[in-house]
């Protein structure tokens, strides 16, 4: 059965969330000192808005008190408040994707008894993912096709003292970080072993500053470990998440979501602006070039759905309805291009408009080359869905190291 | 064919080399990341390019100046652009209008504006055409006289009063004489009823409005221009009244086209390019993962010899649009070419950010390179800069 009907529910929650970002977003984001390429502070006011509706629970379970939200309207929601503010998308979608993958898969009883009550209860409990470190190479470059080395290892450490792990090291580009109570800490364990560590913010030896660049979305920050302790039961050694290829791609629907608002206003401008003798629409080269914008788009947005659905659906790749293939990775791949392509565009519409720093169109090329760049940028990505059409596994751990 | 350099083209060549890397490029990045638009402007690169000859480069030789020939502009543009593109493009725009006054002006304006254009050391030059509701009506005109620049002039007695706005004029906040494009038969279209002026930075009622905050090219002051009853004489008509397509005619150009215009925005572009070929390669070869130098890899490779191919290839066409501008070869290429070098900085920018973020390295340079190449879109690669040269194909 194939079946592209959103849900009511989805229908609603898109609704929703579209007029929600109109009314209490937009109008902030588009303020001159937010169009500026640095570093902005979060628009807290509006976050704490957007986490009164129900967004920062929106993917935790109904039973944990969130809305239970499956990972296409997680997406769809992403997209709305990305074309309102992408680094409040950003944050939201990080804080609801942890809650689920903590509160419902992640931790034991016990666990959720000691965190739960208070995410569930204060509107600015944020969550917080430390993943990447500044001098930790994780490009797949000269290892394609190849085992990989011991510097795929994280350099933050966390060694056992008792009842507890002390922690050690540096993180960087942690979405966030300047608002998050708690942070699940990617870590080295014991001799060979990687795990999540759970570290609350007022935790003594965490250090936490803010990214002065603008080049990553979320208000990012970055966070150094000097023998920080957190007790033994923090440690979650469960993956955190599920293969990557098949992930819920929430970058790409934020990235769809500033490819959306580039192409609104090159739309409205498009009707309002006269040359010619009539309104630019009217003339067949920006005619031409709206349709192209709306074109990559509308097929960014049809990669994304497939691979939102897909891992909401992994029956449907047993099932062969789905091809096995990296399908959130193929959408990495394609979408930032795509949008990248289509914000350009948009911007040409503007004239010498479109570069001016208090015009939205240079922050929404700015935004969408951001994307474009993510990680290790689309080369690479494109090698890991080379690896993936090979079928190409790589060793872990201990057989890594026996391999070199 | 000779794709040989004289003497002489090669001493500039050098010259400029020497200068971008000496002076341009050391205070590049720090004056792209200076946040108030007057404020990224520096009078001290000015006067020292000056000095060595970049200001006046275009200048006939009998009036005093270099004399020089298109490729020798070229390859100068190119070199200047490697240090920074925005600086190369603020002394070239007064070749630009150099060119225009040696060949359009009387000899008379040619005493009075061309000797303390030559003897001033900060004495830079601009054009003004954009008005807020016309910009592509100005490139390419409909018949309707209601469409393209408003900027009235009125003649009483021997002056001409100006009244009406210009927006994005370079070098707005800085120069001292504007060629300033008016209507002085409003019935008439845009190309029969518009008259050139020269107008002085001091000219009563003209006042300088807001300097435009741009994403790239930071160092290139662009702003708005206002006239309040500006009073101009007579005598600074450039050529016939009601003719104002003088840059083009006077130059012998009946093709339509911009002549050093489009080859300008397109060597500079090449200068760019080099930049970000000689970044990419240098970062390539001593950047390593796992103790092997990047340069190894075959996507590596194949992403410098696409920014290599491309840039090889814009440098071709800029040097051959410049040596039939020389030989009178007149033809819709540098028109052509400047289209081509918007995609080709465009491409060859990203890749060399690609690059370097792909390794982990957010290199501000490589952000710059592409932020100056965005500049293109609107000013050299949009469908009606497209659309324009192909009409020229027409013809």
């Amino acid at each position: 059965m194939y079946n592209l009907h959103l849900s009511p529910e989805q229908l609603q929650i898109r609704d929703t969330v579209r007029e929600f970002v109109a009314q209490e977003i937009k109008p902030l984001a588009l303020k001159p000192e937010r169009l500026e390429p640095r570093a902005r502070p979060l628009l807290v006011e509006a976050l704490d808005k957007a986490s009164h509706i129900g967004l920062r629970t929106l993917a935790l379970s109904e039973e944990a008190g969130g809305a239970g939200a499956d990972n296409l309207t997680c997406c769809i929601v992403t997209e709305e408040l990305a074309a309102g503010d992408p680094d409040i998308a950003a944050v939201l979608a990080q804080t609801s994707t942890l809650a689920h993958a903590l509160f419902d898969r992640l931790m034991t009883q016990e666990q959720c008894a000691r965190f739960l009550p208070a995410f569930l209860a204060e509107q600015r409990y944020h969550l917080a993912l430390a993943e990447h470190e500044p001098d930790r190479d994780t490009a797949l470059g000269i290892n394609y096709h190849r085992p990989q080395g011991r510097e795929a290892r994280f350099a933050t450490a966390a060694v056992r003292a008792g009842d507890t792990w002390i922690i050690n090291g540096r993180k960087d580009r942690v979405v966030g970080a300047s608002l998050a109570a708690l942070f699940a800490v990617r870590a080295s364990v014991g001799e060979d072993g990687a795990g999540t560590l759970l570290v609350p913010r007022d935790t003594s030896g965490l250090g936490i500053t803010r990214s002065e660049t603008s080049w990553h979305h979320g208000a990012c920050g970055a966070l150094t470990f000097e023998n920080c302790g957190v007790p033994a039961e923090n440690l979650l050694t469960a993956p955190l998440f599920a293969d990557a290829g098949r992930a819920i791609p929430l970058d790409q629907a934020l990235n769809l979501g500033i490819g959306r608002a580039a192409y609104e206003a090159a739309f409205d401008y498009a009707q309002l602006r006269v040359q010619g003798g009539r309104p630019i629409i009217e003339h067949q080269a920006i005619g031409a070039k709206l349709a192209e914008i709306a074109i990559r788009l509308e097929v960014a947005r049809a990669s994304i759905w497939q691979a939102a659905w897909a891992s909401d659906h992994p029956d449907a790749f047993a099932d062969r309805s789905l091809p096995d293939l990296p399908l959130t990775t193929i959408a990495a791949v394609f979408a930032p291009e795509a949008i990248y392509r289509a914000v350009k565009d948009a911007a040409e519409c503007f004239g010498a408009m479109g570069v001016m720093r208090d015009m939205p169109l240079q922050k929404y090329v700015h935004d969408a080359r951001i994307c474009l760049h993510a990680g290790a940028g689309n080369s690479e990505a494109k090698l890991r869905v080379a690896e993936a059409l090979a079928r190409y596994r790589r060793p872990t751990g201990a057989a890594a190291l026996a391999a070199e | 064919m000779d794709f040989t350099l004289s003497n002489e083209q090669r001493a500039w060549q050098m010259t400029a080399r020497k200068f971008a890397e000496e002076e341009i490029r050391p205070t590049s990045l720090g004056r792209d990341e200076i946040d108030d638009p007057r404020e990224t402007f520096d009078w001290e690169i000015i006067k020292k390019g000056s000095k060595l000859g970049f200001r006046t480069l275009a200048v006939p030789k009998e009036w005093g100046g270099h004399g020089t020939d298109f490729v020798t502009q070229a390859l100068v543009m190119a070199e200047l652009a490697r240090g920074d593109s925005a600086i190369s493009k603020t002394f070239s725009q007064c070749w630009k209008w150099s060119h225009l006054i040696a060949a359009a002006c009387s000899e008379e304006q040619k005493r009075r504006f061309l000797q303390p254009f030559l003897e001033d050391d900060t004495f830079l030059l601009g054009k003004g055409i954009s008005e807020p509701s016309a910009g592509s009506d100005n490139r390419l005109p409909p018949d309707d006289p209601k469409a393209g620049l408003k900027l009235r002039a009125e003649r009483h007695g021997d002056e001409w009063i100006l009244n009406g706005e210009k927006c994005f004029i370079a070098n707005a906040s800085v120069g001292k004489l504007f060629f300033i494009d008016a209507r002085t038969d409003p019935n008439a279209p845009l190309r029969q009823g518009t008259t050139m002026f020269l107008v002085p930075r001091d000219t009563p009622g003209l006042r300088i409005g807001k300097v435009f905050n741009k994403s790239g090219w930071r160092f290139y002051q662009n702003g708005e221009m206002i006239f309040e009853n500006a009073r101009v004489p007579h005598a600074n008509v450039v050529g016939a009244v009601d003719g104002s397509d003088m840059k083009t005619h006077a130059a012998g150009d009946r093709t339509g086209g911009d002549l050093f215009g489009d080859l300008e925005l397109a060597a500079n572009a090449l200068g760019v390019c080099d930049d970000a070929c000689a970044m990419a390669l240098a970062f390539a070869r001593t950047k390593t993962q796992g103790g092997r130098p990047l340069f190894e890899q075959q996507l590596i490779q194949l992403k410098l010899n696409r920014m290599h191919l491309l840039t090889e290839a814009l440098r071709a066409f800029v040097m051959r649009v410049a040596w039939e501008h020389d030989h009178k070869v007149r033809s819709a290429n540098a028109g052509l070419c400047m289209n081509y070098s918007t995609d080709v900085i465009q491409e060859v920018t990203e890749i060399n950010l690609d690059l370097h973020v792909g390794a982990g390295i957010i290199d501000a340079r490589a952000d710059k390179l592409v932020r100056d190449g965005i500049i293109w879109s609107h000013l050299a690669g949009d469908s009606v800069q497209r659309m324009k040269a192909t009409r020229r194909l027409g013809r």
